[in-house]
């Protein structure tokens, strides 16, 4: 049976912690959980860890994971999650129209989206070919331009 | 250490066979010496929650029902709040159990659950609803931790191809798992168990 972690000490900008895990870093004893931004909203989840150990992670329901969480910190070793960086679809519309439906568009499908001046960030939490398949015919209409890099 | 009770969602169009799911899950809970505590989501009624009440295979007290009033998926996902509370007023009843199953109202295939709810969720679809439905990608099939393909009995009836339908889920879904269940006899359920102990339990 993995290990189970039952709580968050702390985080690994605390003073004190961000002292014992620089410390632990150096001995390479930091074993880092990493987690998409979704994942990091549950309170239970079987995972795996850089150095490819599993672990059981079973949260009281008043804390939340997040980046920098410390959930074993000992004199000889740690576990600490990093949130996974997230990947954005950059939209361009056209024009005010496009921009319009665009929008509409995006919401009916509760895709989160952030504005970025005339672009509309999309957060990518599947596979980014299954949203190009939904802007499809925007794309094909050149109604809506997606930006790379 | 006791761990505090997980909380499961099951989702799924209306009549895929959620609420028997349940029904033949509970008795599996007892087996293995893991207690659980029931809501049910319905539009205007307490129906499903009777149902389980009435069933004799769990204390009553132990099953609370929410009407969403309107769009289910709403309770579920945009503000869960209501089912939070519900879940919470159990928890506290019933400190030492398992879980917390949440029935959401039959919807269609697009409702998922919010991570602030549930820990983990099920998309419950009818094998006889059509073949087709896993590739069709509805967000609930495609997102839900666990898929079950429910009514394998009534496959033959309408021509549905149960193979196909697991790899065409498989597929969809990333290689998450996806299990058949006969809720009618109880084929399959014990399967769902193991995957729930593995991956939410911990038990
Ligand atoms: N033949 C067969 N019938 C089933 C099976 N599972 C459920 N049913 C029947 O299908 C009908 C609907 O099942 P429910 O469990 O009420 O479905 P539900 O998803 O909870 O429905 P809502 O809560 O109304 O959305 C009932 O008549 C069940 O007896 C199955 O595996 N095989
Ligand atoms: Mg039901």
């Amino acid at each position: 049976m993995p290990e189970t972690l039952t709580r968050i000490l702390g985080y690994a900008s605390d003073e004190d912690k961000a002292e014992q895990l620089h410390h632990l870093q150096h001995c390479s004893a930091v074993d880092q959980i990493v987690l998409p931004r979704e994942d990091t909203q549950r309170h239970r989840l079987r995972v795996h860890s850089q150095t490819n150990r599993e672990y059981l992670i079973a949260l009281p329901r008043d804390q939340h994971l997040s980046d920098g969480a410390v959930l074993v910190l000992e004199s000889d070793r740690a576990v600490v999650v990093k949130m996974a960086e997230e990947q954005w679809l950059r939209l361009l519309p056209g024009s005010l129209a496009d921009a319009v439906e665009l929008g509409y568009f995006a919401g009916n499908l509760h895709w989160r989206v952030k504005f970025h001046g005339a672009e509309l960030h999309v957060a990518l939490e599947g596979p980014e070919s299954s949203y190009l398949n939904r802007l499809q015919p925007f794309l094909d209409a050149k109604r809506v331009q997606c930006l790379h890099g | 250490m006791a761990l505090s009770p997980a909380r499961i969602g099951i989702g799924g169009p209306v009549g895929s066979g959620k609420t028997a799911l349940i029904e033949r899950l509970i008795p599996v809970f007892e087996s293995r010496n893991l207690e659980l505590a029931i809501v049910t989501n319905d539009l205007v009624t307490r129906e499903d929650a009777r149902r389980i009440q009435r069933s004799g295979l769990i204390d009553p007290n132990r099953v609370l029902a929410v009407e969403t009033g309107a769009c289910p998926h709403t309770a579920i996902r945009e503000d869960p709040t209501l089912n939070i509370q519900t879940a919470d007023q159990l928890v506290l009843a019933y400190p030492g159990i398992a879980a917390v199953i949440i029935e959401s109202g039959g919807d269609n295939l697009a409702s998922t659950f919010s991570l602030d709810l549930v820990d983990y969720w099920l998309f419950v679809i009818d094998a006889a609803d059509g073949d087709d439905i896993p590739r069709k990608k509805g967000p609930g099939v495609v997102r839900s931790d666990l898929l079950i393909i429910n009514k394998t009995d009534l496959a033959p009836y309408v021509g549905a191809d149960l193979d196909r339908m697991v790899r065409e889920g498989t597929a969809v879904r990333d290689g998450k798992p996806v299990l058949l269940t006969n809720c009618a006899t109880g084929e399959g359920i014990e399967a769902v168990m193991d995957q729930l102990v593995h991956d939410v339990l911990f038990a």
